[in-house]
This record gives C-alpha cells, sequence and structure tokens, in this order.
C-alpha cells in the first residue's frame, strides 16, 4: 500500500512538471530577454542570451517615468484601498448592530446595484468627472475607486454578523458611544476580513486599466499599468527594453503576492464558501 | 433625547457609502438610462428625445452586434474552458507529491498581473509573422508555416479565449481547491467501506460537493467575462474586422471618441440587462442542480 501511494506521487510530479513549464513558459520568455540585446532577442527570442547584459534596466529608467508613474499607482492604490475598506466596514456596523427600518432599505438599496458593471455607468460618469473637474486628478481617480466599498460591505456584513452582540452592548453599559465602539471595539475585531478585502481591492486597483485610461491623460498622472499601454507605441521596435518594463512592473504585485500569499489563498476561500 | 442622539450616530455611518454608491453608481445608471433615451451630442445641452431609436440602431449596426456576439462567445467558452480545467487541475493540486506547492504557485501566477501585461506578453508568443516565438517553436519542432494567430478571424477569437483561460484556471482551481479540502475524509472512508472505487467516489462524493463552489466559481467567470476589455484590446484592438471587438469597447468608442452618448448609454442598458439576467438565471439554475446531485 505504502509503496503504491509512494509510487503515485512520482508519477504526478513526472505529469504536472511538463505541464507546468508550459504555463510558466511566458514568464521565462519576457525575463531571459530582458537581459538580451535587441539583436540577440530578435535572432535568438527562446534560448538564454549570448551575452547577459543589464543596459535594458538602466536604460528603461532613463527613458521612462517609472518611479512617478509606481508613485502614483502606490498613491491611487493605499488612499483607495484605505478608504474603501474604512467605508465599507462603517457602513455594515449600523446594519448589522442596530437593524431597523432604515438599515434594512439601505441594505436593499445596496444589493440591487451590486450587479451594475462599471461599463454600464461609463458614459455618464465621464460626464460627471468633466462636471466635477475630476479628469486627470489622482485624487478623481481615488473617488471613483471608492465605488468598491460596495463590494466590502457585503463582506463585512457577513463577518460581523459573527461578532456577539454582548460585546457592543456590554460596552454601551460601560458608557461608551456609538462611536467609541466601532472604533475601539468593532473595527479592531475585523481585522482577518479587512486583510480578505485590502487584499482583493488592491490587486484590483493596481492592475485597473480601463479606469486611467479613461480618466488620467497627460503622462505625469501616468499609472504603471498606463505607462505600459503608452510605452507599447514608443517600443515596438525596440521589444527587450519593453519586456524590461514589463518586468519591472509586475515584480510589486509579485512581491505582494509572495508575502500575502497565505492571506490571498484564505481569502479566496472565505469569499467563496461564504459566497 | 439620548436614544435620538444615539439612533442619529448609528446611521451617520451608512452615510459615506450611500453618498458615494449613490453618486457614482446609482445616478449614472439612471443617467445613461435616460440618455438613451435622446439624442444627446455631449456638447450642448439641447437635445431631444428619441424614443427607443437608440434600441433599433443597436441591431443594425454591425460593430454593435459584432461585439455582442463576440463577447458572449468568449464569456462562454472562458467558462466552460476554465471549469473543465480547474476541477481536474484543483484534485491533482489536492494530492500530496513532491512538487506540490511549487505547482500551486505556478498556475497561481497569471492570475496575479493585469490584463494588460498579460496580453503583451502573449502578443510577442503570438506574433503572426515568422519571427513570433509560437510560430518559430511551431516551425522547428514540426515544419509547420507561420499561423496567422492573432489576424484570422477564428483563431483570432480562440487565441484572446485561450490567453484567458491561461490567466484565470490557476485562481480558480485554488478556489475549487478550497472546497475540496473542506469534505471530510470520513466520507471518503465510509464510501470505499461501502465498495465504492475511485471513479464512483469522485461522482458520488467529490462531484456534490463540489457543486457550490461550482456556483461561485461559474458566476464569478461569467459576470467578469462579459466586462472582458483588456485582453481583446491588448492583443486584437478587437480585429480583424470586428470579429474580437468586446462590448466594453464598443461604449468607449461610440460613447467617448465618437459623442454618439445616446446609442452607447442605449447600449450600456442592454449590456445592464445582459450582466442582470444571465446572472440571475445561472444562480437558480445551479442551486437547483445543487440540490439534484
Amino acid at each position: 500500500m505504502t509503496t503504491t501511494s509512494h509510487k503515485r506521487k512520482w508519477i504526478l510530479d513526472l505529469v504536472m512538471l511538463p505541464i507546468g513549464l508550459v504555463v510558466f513558459f511566458p514568464f521565462y520568455l519576457i525575463i531571459i530577454n530582458t537581459f538580451k540585446t535587441m539583436q540577440d532577442a530578435t535572432r535568438n527570442p527562446i534560448g538564454l542570451p549570448k551575452e547577459w547584459i543589464l543596459t535594458n534596466y538602466v536604460q528603461v529608467f532613463e527613458e521612462t517615468a517609472l518611479l512617478r508613474s509606481f508613485g502614483n499607482s502606490l498613491t491611487i492604490t493605499i488612499f483607495s484601498v484605505a478608504l474603501v475598506v474604512l467605508i465599507g466596514a462603517m457602513g455594515a456596523y449600523p446594519v448589522v448592530f442596530n437593524a431597523n427600518r432604515i438599515t434594512k432599505f439601505a441594505m436593499l438599496y445596496l444589493l440591487a446595484g451590486f450587479m451594475i458593471p462599471f461599463q454600464a455607468t461609463l458614459i455618464p460618469l465621464f460626464q460627471l468627472m468633466t462636471g466635477l473637474n475630476l479628469i486627470d486628478r489622482l485624487y478623481g481617480l481615488i473617488a471613483l475607486y471608492l465605488n468598491g466599498s460596495v463590494f466590502v460591505f457585503f463582506l463585512m456584513m457577513g463577518y460581523m454578523r459573527t461578532i456577539p452582540r454582548e460585546l457592543s452592548e456590554a460596552a454601551v453599559i460601560d458608557g461608551c458611544s456609538v462611536w467609541g465602539i466601532f472604533w475601539r471595539i468593532i473595527f479592531p475585531l475585523l481585522k482577518p476580513i479587512s486583510t480578505t478585502a485590502i487584499i482583493f481591492q488592491t490587486m484590483w486597483i493596481w492592475n485597473d486599466f480601463l479606469a486611467p485610461m479613461l480618466f488620467l491623460n497627460s503622462s505625469s498622472n501616468s499609472t504603471l499599468v498606463l505607462q505600459i499601454y503608452r510605452a507599447k507605441g514608443e517600443f515596438t521596435v525596440h521589444w527587450p527594453m519593453f519586456m524590461t518594463l514589463t518586468v519591472i512592473t509586475l515584480l510589486p504585485i509579485f512581491l505582494f503576492f509572495i508575502f500575502m500569499q497565505k492571506h490571498i489563498v484564505k481569502g479566496i476561500a472565505a469569499g467563496a464558501v461564504k459566497g | 433625547m439620548n436614544k435620538l442622539k444615539q439612533q442619529l450616530q448609528f446611521q451617520s455611518f451608512l452615510l459615506p457609502i450611500l453618498v458615494v454608491y449613490t453618486l457614482f453608481t446609482i445616478y449614472p445608471l439612471l443617467q445613461s438610462l435616460f440618455l438613451s433615451f435622446t439624442n444627446f451630442g455631449g456638447y450642448s445641452n439641447i437635445y431631444d428625445f428619441v424614443g427607443f431609436k437608440n434600441y433599433e440602431r443597436l441591431f443594425v449596426d454591425d460593430a454593435i452586434r459584432a461585439s455582442i456576439s463576440y463577447t458572449l462567445l468568449f464569456t462562454f467558452g472562458k467558462a466552460l474552458l476554465v471549469t473543465v480545467l480547474a476541477i481536474p487541475l484543483a484534485i491533482i493540486l489536492d494530492q500530496n507529491f513532491v512538487t506540490r506547492n511549487l505547482h500551486r504557485a505556478i498556475f497561481f501566477f497569471p492570475s496575479i498581473p493585469s490584463g494588460l501585461l498579460i496580453a503583451y506578453i502573449w502578443g510577442f508568443i503570438l506574433a503572426p509573422i515568422g519571427s513570433g516565438v509560437l510560430n518559430k517553436i511551431l516551425n522547428q519542432l514540426f515544419n509547420v508555416g507561420a499561423q496567422p494567430w492573432l489576424s484570422d478571424p477564428l483563431l483570432a477569437k480562440l487565441s484572446t479565449i485561450f490567453v484567458a483561460t491561461w490567466a484565470i484556471t490557476g485562481w480558480h482551481a485554488v478556489l475549487y481547491l478550497a472546497f475540496l479540502q473542506s469534505i471530510p475524509k470520513d466520507y471518503y472512508e465510509a464510501a470505499s467501506i461501502d465498495g465504492a472505487n475511485r471513479l464512483q467516489q469522485f461522482r458520488y462524493v467529490t462531484l456534490p460537493l463540489l457543486a457550490p463552489a461550482m456556483t461561485v466559481s461559474v458566476m464569478l467567470l461569467l459576470t467578469g467575462g462579459l466586462k472582458v476589455f483588456e485582453i481583446p484590446f491588448a492583443l486584437t484592438k478587437g480585429g480583424p474586422g470586428f470579429e474580437t471587438l468586446t462590448v466594453t469597447q464598443v461604449i468607449v468608442q461610440k460613447g467617448i471618441t465618437e459623442a454618439q452618448y445616446g446609442l452607447a448609454s442605449a447600449m450600456s442598458v442592454v449590456f445592464f440587462l445582459i450582466v442582470l439576467v444571465i446572472a440571475i438565471f445561472q444562480v437558480t439554475m445551479m442551486q437547483r442542480r445543487e440540490q439534484d446531485l
């Protein structure tokens, strides 16, 4: 019995390794080509570089406003995610701990629009953003991303229902105000679900292309993803350089994944099991 | 008095989310509905109500018709492929083998970068000319001539669906994996004592318990698929012709680039209805099926 199960393990390794290599191949391809000269990459896109060079990395930093775009992406992501988590948690608080006709109506109102895709509201949004003078402003995009708080609201609501009500009732008796209970007792307890919300929102906002493309025009306000889009036009002839830009852009989100790996998998599971 | 103050404090927590949601979701949606019945041009405030004229135009505009049919093909094609691949993948990744964690990471990796980057990376592989990496490999291994992966109508459709599938299958496998791991081992022991073989165990234990995961996964695939934009946009720009044009790209083009607000708004409204109908239909269907299994 032990020998057969031992053997099966090795068979799985043997079957999966070639498949894994094929799945990983695109990543190998872009990484390897960042170390090649233009001629080398054109003649030999698949193999190892004839001569390993680092000039592409130096040149990309010189020729594009990479650090600036990185800063923009970081600013937009941090502020949007923090606000979205806060607004979502705040909204769920009275719905769970002070349920009445008003909160029930508010919940149904939010539920009704849960399925509305961003695309279906795009044209009026464009006019609204123009009217409010929010086009080509980082804070304009942040304001737009606050939409994500509805998704967070439902995550938070599910989680808050598992918090014992006695906790907040005891605090009321102790003379704690409604505000105080939320900030000092409820919000700290939301840490696990906040982590899930932060991960989902970070991945989506950091990677988003449609909203920055529509609402950020100037290159000084470019996000990293938008920078890639613009560079695609400039670097069509020199694709090792374009791949270098791509690899540098991928780096932060992969680091984020590696550090948050455990939470990401848990988050997908939690979201799925609840849904 | 104290009670009232407490109530007011409680309700004030709802204020930010209601403001944001009304301003950036509900108001624009109602505005879309309103604009879809007008001939608003975007620059002046003069417009007329044109009844259902914009909706009628949806059915005769070639680009719009093509975009709806491609978006539906993409959505269902990708959902089907991902589901068929993710379930066996999850079962394999649940087994105990040496490189298991490595493979979990490799299959999850493609779901991390932005769709735009994914598409650009694959753009190099699928490049139609002889220097495209895939064409080069096929040529060296099987001596096959260069294939127009992104410029032939059928191949372009298949390529975009394939790239999207590559990107998201691992993510959905992780979702199924979470459910697999929540199945108690006793169920399998009980089944094997009753004489069920591995295939029967899969059919009568694993599959029914995976059904709720499937409801969630397919729902995410369908709603996400309908909103597709980046991958076809970056790979084919919607071409050749209108063959891989997405609904989102059409809304952007007609509504913002060409300032045909009425027409694009009608498209937005129809799009919202499609998303709504498919989501409701799918969830009720699958929940009924969960009970049958």
